[in-house]
């Protein structure tokens, strides 16, 4: 099927009607939309049985494709539909033509910033300077890091955003579930850090804490401080409740 | 004094000329010296930086005007075929560039790694900015149909667009205009010097919108 070829032509919704209705050799200011909804719907429908992720701007303008057809088969009174009806042509024309403006004007661009690039230049020569003590640099290393840090985040930001992260989102309430659970395993006075030793990240750490918290306000855990400030846990009166 | 000197716009080419070769235009320059040879010299040693016509008249302590001259006569001088370099007037300052006829030869010298390409998609998003700016991440997407989101933070990371503020309207979305390394990249001295965009939706059009 050609569509295949031209999928990653078009620059959005907007340039693939330019292209239907050159296409279809329409007239834009005279826009048949039936043809226009027709080949539009044709061509994400070819797109979904090449099994293509269609973007979701596509189906945004199918949508209003869509619902200008619809409401030219509904029946009206004839003088609302006068008001109606030409209204989201105009607008989808002129939004159009506006487009086709910056998608030629793009191309002039285009040609100059190529000649740009046939045209190198030098870099800035500073004379030199027999005083070395100007070339002091003023500040600590830990500006530099800092510096170093924002080289480092703009070379990120170079990059192309493909790398995926999930993360588990514990709630409060399910550590609360799995603290209890895990009292049965636990001797009779115990350290803050078995309550711990599960967690992997920061964020854990925090929903734990204040998991126990919760727990020892219920009096479900109880606590003590010794005189070295360790921290010992036991179970508290409403335990096994 | 000032006053006395004779602005760019007062005089039309010949006299530029005329007044380039009479001795006592040095005399217009508060220096001794032949304020367009020390012109090129400072030209040299910016470099790709470029120099501004106000630095220009600030060092050679003379007027916007006479340093205006000047440019455009060192210019002129070095359009000629003889000169493997050029002087252009890109991002709103004077700048010595080579020739087109040097790039292949300095090909065989370096590695001369080929700089990356604009896409069409940031291509139109830079002519939007550019015409319409400053403007909203919510207008260019308008304006295109598609997101604009991660289009925005490649060409601010390349330098040629920056936030200009933000807009009035609800919810105060941050406005974006070009940068002066958009108009070198571009070859324009400023953004008037954008070619004009097509009226499509003139005359044909008036009547149909009616």
């Amino acid at each position: 099927m050609s569509f295949a070829v031209e999928t990653l032509k078009f620059e959005g919704p907007l340039d693939l009607m330019l292209h239907l209705i050159r296409e279809q050799k329409l007239d834009i200011f005279d826009l048949d939309m039936e043809v226009l909804t027709d080949q539009y719907i044709a061509y994400i429908n070819a797109l979904e049985e090449l099994r293509l992720e269609v973007e979701s701007e596509y189906l945004v303008e199918l949508a209003t494709l869509i619902e200008y057809k619809s409401k030219r088969l509904l029946p009206k009174p004839v003088e609302n539909l006068e008001d109606d009806y030409e209204d989201p042509k105009e607008k989808l024309v002129r939004r159009l033509l506006e487009y086709q403006k910056y998608k030629d004007v793009s191309a002039t661009l285009n040609e100059a910033y190529l000649q740009r690039q046939d045209q190198l230049a030098k870099t800035l020569s500073i004379p030199d300077n027999d005083n070395e003590e100007d070339f002091m640099v003023e500040g600590d290393p830990y500006a530099l890091l800092k510096a170093m840090n924002k080289v480092l985040r703009r070379a990120q930001m170079n990059r192309p955003l493909l790398t995926k992260y999930t993360t588990r989102e514990l709630s409060t309430e399910d550590r609360i579930l799995e603290l209890k659970a895990s009292l049965i395993n636990l001797p009779e006075v115990f350290g803050f850090e078995e309550l711990l030793s599960d967690c992997r990240d920061l964020s854990e750490y925090i929903v734990t804490f204040l998991a126990i918290l919760d727990l020892a306000k219920d009096h479900f855990l109880s606590f003590s401080i010794d005189d070295n400030e360790n921290v010992y846990f036991g179970r508290g009166s409403a335990y096994g409740q | 004094m000032a006053n006395s000197y004779v602005t760019a716009y007062e005089m039309n080419k010949k006299e530029i000329e005329r007044w380039h070769k009479i001795p006592s235009a040095c005399q217009r320059v508060a220096i001794k010296d032949d304020p367009q040879v020390v012109a090129e010299g400072l030209l040299y040693i910016v470099g790709e930086d470029g120099l501004r016509i106000d630095q220009l008249a600030m060092a050679l302590d003379t007027s916007y005007e006479n340093a205006e001259v000047i440019m455009e006569n060192i210019k002129d001088k070095y359009n000629q075929d003889n000169y493997g370099i050029e002087l252009v007037a890109y991002g709103e300052s004077y700048k010595f560039v080579t020739k087109k006829v040097v790039l292949s030869y300095a090909q065989r010298l370096f590695n001369l790694t080929k700089p990356q390409a604009l896409s069409q998609s940031a291509l139109e998003t830079l002519a939007i900015i550019a015409y319409k700016q400053p403007i909203t991440r919510v207008e260019i997407e308008e304006l295109r149909g598609v997101g604009a989101e991660v289009m925005l933070r490649k060409l601010q990371t390349r330098g040629l667009i920056k936030e200009a503020g933000r807009s009035e309207a609800p919810g105060r979305p941050i406005l974006y205009e070009v940068t002066k390394e958009f108009l070198d990249s571009f070859k324009l001295y400023t953004l008037d010097e954008l070619p004009d965009l097509p009226a499509y939706d003139n005359s044909e059009s008036e009547n149909l919108f009616e």
